[in-house]
């Protein structure tokens, strides 16, 4: 009979074998993954196809990536039960982790999306800018210019939004309070430099000092707006707007340096001061103070001058109290 | 430095613990500011003065379990790092 020896066919094992076959001495392993086991190789392309019933999704990845790793040391290979477990552990963690990143990765995004107009700036808005903060006597119109667009949330309505400060100059931005943080930090450590009393810690000690005052202030403004039940304050427009005193800030430290501590330094304090206080005042008005209309309600007016005097407060007491504290003890133990 | 971080945090934590342990009717019932139910919807009712006694109460319920575990982890830390 002419035919070829017929093919051998082997058993092929129609469930995973689980008979551990020990080997002496135990081929050494060539990572460092604490999961890898020496006497584990090809099993885990069965443990891959095994566990794929189990872990559909994450049982895919290390199934399909660990068989390549132990080919190398492969035939009569050992398995014990003990990195079955270890898988499996490590699928369920590792399933935990992409879940906790995908959370955090959303939310970052949606506060990373709310925050992008307040970085829409452009050359000539921050010039503008920081010469109405220094002079704002001569700036004639402080409203915010809002339009109306198609909403996301709720369609077929159009909800009127504000412009961002790239199109509209009284909008608040973010990128002159986070710049004259930053430098407020640098240039009163360069002071401290100048005056040989610098030390690196001062740096954080300097960043955590402002952004606490930024913080508290923060608080206090919001705990006024709660008690005079003041509704639409977002958070990110009153930290921008507590963030232009450090432009104040920053040119009466300059000054105090170059002039010494006598009465001009002290002058251009106060008109810092003065000018940051009116800036806050004519810009917090469209926030703080109800419309202009006269109801003729009692409650109303009452309401609306201890408003007034709310926002009178702020604008000059807090804001003294914090001008004051930056500025004070910058640069000057010698 | 009048405002660290640090002693903001810890600054807010004693003022909120301080609120936290009011009692309720032993203190704020005889100076009446004791937390009033649910206003009936009568247009200006919301005060400046109703306005922090419901924040009180509120601080009060909301605040006093997990201010266990925050005096907690504070405490741990002053102890160790002196």
């Amino acid at each position: 009979m002419h035919r070829n020896s017929p093919q051998i066919h082997h058993p092929v094992p129609q469930r995973p074998v689980q008979v551990p076959v020990m080997q002496s001495p135990p081929p050494p392993s060539h990572s460092s993954d604490p999961y890898d086991n020496p006497y584990g190789a090809p099993s885990y392309a069965n443990m891959g196809g095994h566990q794929q019933q189990h872990h559909p999704q994450p049982g895919q990845n290390a199934g399909g990536g660990y068989p390549q790793q132990f080919t190398t040391f492969g035939q009569g290979a050992n398995f014990f039960s003990d990195p079955m477990a270890a898988q499996m552990g490590f699928n369920v963690a590792r399933a935990a982790m992409s879940g906790g990143t995908d959370f955090a990765e959303k939310n970052m995004n949606r506060y990373l999306s709310s925050l992008k107009p307040f970085f829409a700036v452009t050359n000539t808005y921050v010039l503008r800018k920081l010469s109405i903060l220094l002079n704002p006597w001569r700036h004639a119109p402080w409203s915010r210019q809002s339009t109306s667009r198609s909403s996301s949330s709720r369609p077929g309505e159009s909800e009127t939004i504000y412009l961002p400060p790239r199109e509209d100059l009284n909008a608040p931005d973010m990128y002159i309070p986070l710049m004259s943080f930053v430098t407020y930090i640098l240039l009163s450590s360069l002071l401290y430099g100048l005056s040989g009393t610098f030390h690196p810690e001062l740096l954080g000690y300097t960043a955590s000092s402002a952004m606490g005052s930024v913080v508290f202030e923060l608080v206090v403004l919001k705990l006024g707006c709660y008690l005079l039940s003041i509704g639409n304050s977002q958070l990110l427009d009153c930290m921008a707007y507590s963030g232009y005193k450090f432009v104040g800030v920053i040119v009466t430290i300059l000054a105090k340096a170059c002039l010494g501590a006598g009465w001009l330094s002290r002058g251009i304090f106060v008109y810092a001061y003065a000018a940051n206080a009116f800036f806050l005042l004519r810009s917090l008005k469209y926030v703080l103070l109800p419309e202009e209309n006269d109801a003729g309600y009692a409650g109303q007016r009452q309401m609306r001058k201890r408003r007034t005097w709310f926002l009178f407060g702020y604008a000059y007491v807090v804001q003294l109290v914090f001008m004051v504290t930056l500025t004070s003890g910058v640069g000057k133990k010698a | 430095m009048l405002f660290g971080l640090m002693p903001l945090i810890k600054m807010i934590i004693l003022i909120v613990n301080a609120i936290a342990i009011l009692s309720e009717d032993r203190f704020l019932a005889r100076i009446g500011w004791a937390a009033q139910p649910e206003p009936s919807f009568g247009g200006q009712d919301v005060s400046i003065k109703g306005k922090i006694v419901n924040l009180i109460s509120a601080t009060r319920l909301l605040t006093r379990i997990p201010l266990i575990g925050i005096n907690s982890i504070i405490i741990i830390y002053e102890l160790l790092l002196g």
